[in-house]
């Protein structure tokens, strides 16, 4: 019934920052498992080469160089050891400026030609809110403890933070505050100063300016102030106006409370190690990092928050992706055929639709799903993505028809009618959902509804075309695989 | 040797039970019964569960939709139990998801003691162009609670066999109740627009 899956894929990732690219091989295990609806697992991974790390090579600020991207790719796998063709899966994953996205998808065309299945993620500050607390660790702690766990990586430019439950990313939140907002000289003058930083020195008055050397008290007042920014957004709302200004996008703030807080990033390294610091020591990364570093730890100290040291202080790495070549689809689904092929469709989760959710309930969980998704991939109204439903349960046409409403109403409300609907269900019920979710829609809006396929946040998803008597179609999972 | 008489046991209720009056009644059907008159004759003369009486006949002819496009019928069969787990939700998604497509469903019946022919006498009598047989199948040892769905174009009793289509295994564990009302839905689509059932689709 499926194709098989080598036990072992070799598979490179492909980290593309906005200051840095560093390409990994991985070996990576899948396991299946399920009878039905299969289950993909990306078990061990393996790096087996880790790149050095280059400089992005750039054409200009948005553009990458994508022929000087290539050649160090080739560069590496040589120095690797492994010829294109041995490589089964890969990933790329670009931070930073999104405007890299398209331009990293031409890079893929030129690299994959002669490998496996490649994803393209284009990581937005939500993403990499939730890639770096996949990295440090917190979201496996959330899983295990059954713990509220925020992570907060403060970097350079900005500061991630991301907040499980359990087994589900709850949201994020994004700040401009970050240990690179100032430079220094190994004299302690300021060399740069962002817009951010420039702006708080500005709100709190302070005797900061570049080709000053600013008294130790200033520098403090101006690591308070951004700890303040900090402690405040961890904290949820009401935000101060001035926390407000300094927020990225549309951060969510729930009113559950934080159990346990980790701290990554660049200068989350420099608090976990709490290191001492002295003058000498507080310029060594030619940044503010260090000094950030401090007043965040004396606030940790003073309120005597519960903090969990991260697995790993850097950013989650991709090292690559697991696919599955699935097993078909369930012999029933709901097709329109003139949408297939799709490939490299962001997935995006729904939750668990219980005996207990009527049709409001499912209206608001879906919209919850998806805000975080466009947030997430950052999709626009005509972006067509995965949704995946875990489980519906019981499995009565009641049920169906209020969740085909709920379907139809928030993807009107999120997406234009020409948007595709592409919709998989863990079980067998593609059909029953198609046609009921056909009559709650648009009559020219494009559903594809897959059924007995399991897929999480995060993966992506390969559609091919029909196969037989076209109800059923191959299905392929791509998961990213993170090492660190 | 247990596990065993605990299937032989569900069996023997799923055969020897009846299908509730609550259920008939909530899911809006219309009761009759074949020439059969109890549980015994039942399993014994194979041949009146696929009869009607004269009386009954006309009795359906004048309370039920004449000429309809699609015939709903519900028989206990051989498994009460696969009756009152699957029906209240396949008929509901069934009459809904065909009426959607423009066909004209016909007064949903209950037939006691009814096989799985008995289709074709009923269908006959109502002048219907296609009869859906939602049964209750022989229990194995796997689950009591299975539903076949039996479906014909232009019933007629000399009909053979081969021309009826069917789907089964319909259960929690097979195919869910309301999957199997989809594909019941495109099957009898499949009918009208082949006027065929059975061998005679493509």
């Amino acid at each position: 019934m499926s194709q098989t899956t080598p036990p072992t894929l070799t598979s490179v990732g492909i980290d593309i920052g906005t200051t840095t690219t560093q390409v990994i091989v991985s070996e990576l295990t899948v396991n299946r498992s399920g009878i039905g609806a299969v289950t993909v697992d990306i078990g061990e991974t393996t790096v087996v080469y880790r790149g050095a790390i280059h400089e992005t090579p750039l054409v200009d600020r948005h553009t990458l160089d994508t022929d000087a991207v290539r050649e160090l790719v080739e560069s590496e796998l040589e120095a690797a050891g492994y010829s294109a063709s041995a490589i089964d899966s890969g990933a790329v994953i670009v931070t930073g400026e999104s405007s890299y996205k398209e331009n990293a998808e031409e890079l893929v065309n030129h690299i994959a030609t002669h490998t496996g299945e490649f994803v393209v993620a284009a990581a937005g500050p939500e993403l990499e809110a939730v890639l770096a607390g996949k990295g440090s660790g917190a979201a496996a702690w959330a899983t295990k403890s059954h713990e509220t766990v925020l992570n907060v990586d403060v970097g350079g430019g900005t500061t991630n933070m991301c907040l499980f439950s359990g087994d589900d990313v709850v949201e994020t939140r994004c700040l401009d505050v970050g240990g690179r907002l100032l430079r220094f000289d190994e004299t302690g003058q300021v060399t740069h100063i962002s817009e951010p930083a420039e702006r708080l020195i500005e709100i709190r008055g302070l005797d900061i300016a570049v080709g000053t050397r600013p008294t130790d008290t200033e520098r403090r007042r101006l690591a308070t102030a951004m700890t303040e920014l900090l402690f405040d957004t961890i904290e949820g709302p009401p935000l101060s106006s001035v926390t407000d200004s300094f927020t990225i996008g549309s951060s969510e703030y729930t009113g559950k409370t934080v159990d346990t807080v980790v701290f990554s990033g660049g200068v989350g390294r420099l608090i976990s190690k709490r290191e001492e610091t002295n003058d000498e020591s507080e310029f060594a990364f030619g940044d503010f990092g260090v000094i950030l570093a401090a007043a965040i730890r004396q606030e940790i100290d003073r309120r005597s928050l519960r903090v969990r040291h991260p697995d790993e202080d850097i950013r989650a790495t991709v090292v690559g992706v697991g696919t599955q070549t699935t097993s078909f689809s369930g012999a029933t689904t709901h097709i329109d055929e003139s949408l297939l092929p799709l490939r490299n469709l962001p997935v995006v989760e729904g939750s668990t639709i219980t005996a207990d959710h009527d049709y409001a309930t499912i209206v608001s969980e879906l919209q919850g799903c998806f805000e975080q998704g466009c947030e997430l991939y950052e999709l626009d109204e005509t972006s067509p993505f995965v949704l995946s439903l875990p489980s519906i349960s019981p499995l009565d046409y009641g049920r169906i028809k209020a969740l085909a409403r709920a379907l139809g109403d928030v993807y009107e409300q999120y997406f234009t009618s020409e948007c595709p609907r592409i919709v998989l269900t863990r079980q067998n019920c593609g059909k029953a959902l198609g046609q009921q979710l056909h009559s709650a829609s648009n009559a020219n809006t494009p559903l594809v509804v897959v059924d007995e396929v399991v897929a999480s946040d995060g993966d992506y998803l390969d559609i091919g075309e029909a196969l037989g008597s076209g109800q059923t179609v191959p299905v392929v999972v791509k998961s990213l695989a993170f090492g660190s | 040797m247990l596990s065993f008489r605990a299937d032989h046991a569900r069996a023997r209720d799923a055969v020897l039970t009846k299908v509730s009056e609550e259920m008939i009644e909530e899911t809006g059907l219309t009761s009759i019964q074949s020439r059969v008159t109890d549980q015994d004759e039942y399993l014994a003369r194979p041949d009146l569960g696929r009869q009607i009486s004269d009386e009954t006949e006309a009795r359906i002819r004048d309370e039920c939709t004449l000429n309809p496009d699609v015939q709903i019928l519900v028989c206990d069969g051989l498994s009460s139990t696969a009756v009152e787990k699957n029906v209240p939700n396949l008929l509901a998604m069934l009459v809904d998801g065909l009426e959607e497509r423009g066909f004209e469903v016909g007064t949903p019946l209950f037939v006691k003691f009814g096989r799985v022919d008995v289709m074709d006498e009923i269908g006959k009598t109502l002048g219907a162009t296609s009869v859906v047989n939602l049964i209750g199948e022989r229990p194995g040892l796997h689950t009591a609670e299975s539903l076949s769905a039996y479906l014909v174009y232009e019933p007629h009793p000399d009909k053979p066999t081969a021309k009826k289509s069917v789907i089964s295994n319909i259960h929690v564990d097979g195919l869910p109740a309301v999957e199997a009302g989809a594909q019941i839905i495109d099957l009898v689509e499949r009918m009208h627009d082949q006027r065929g059932s059975g061998i005679d689709l493509d």
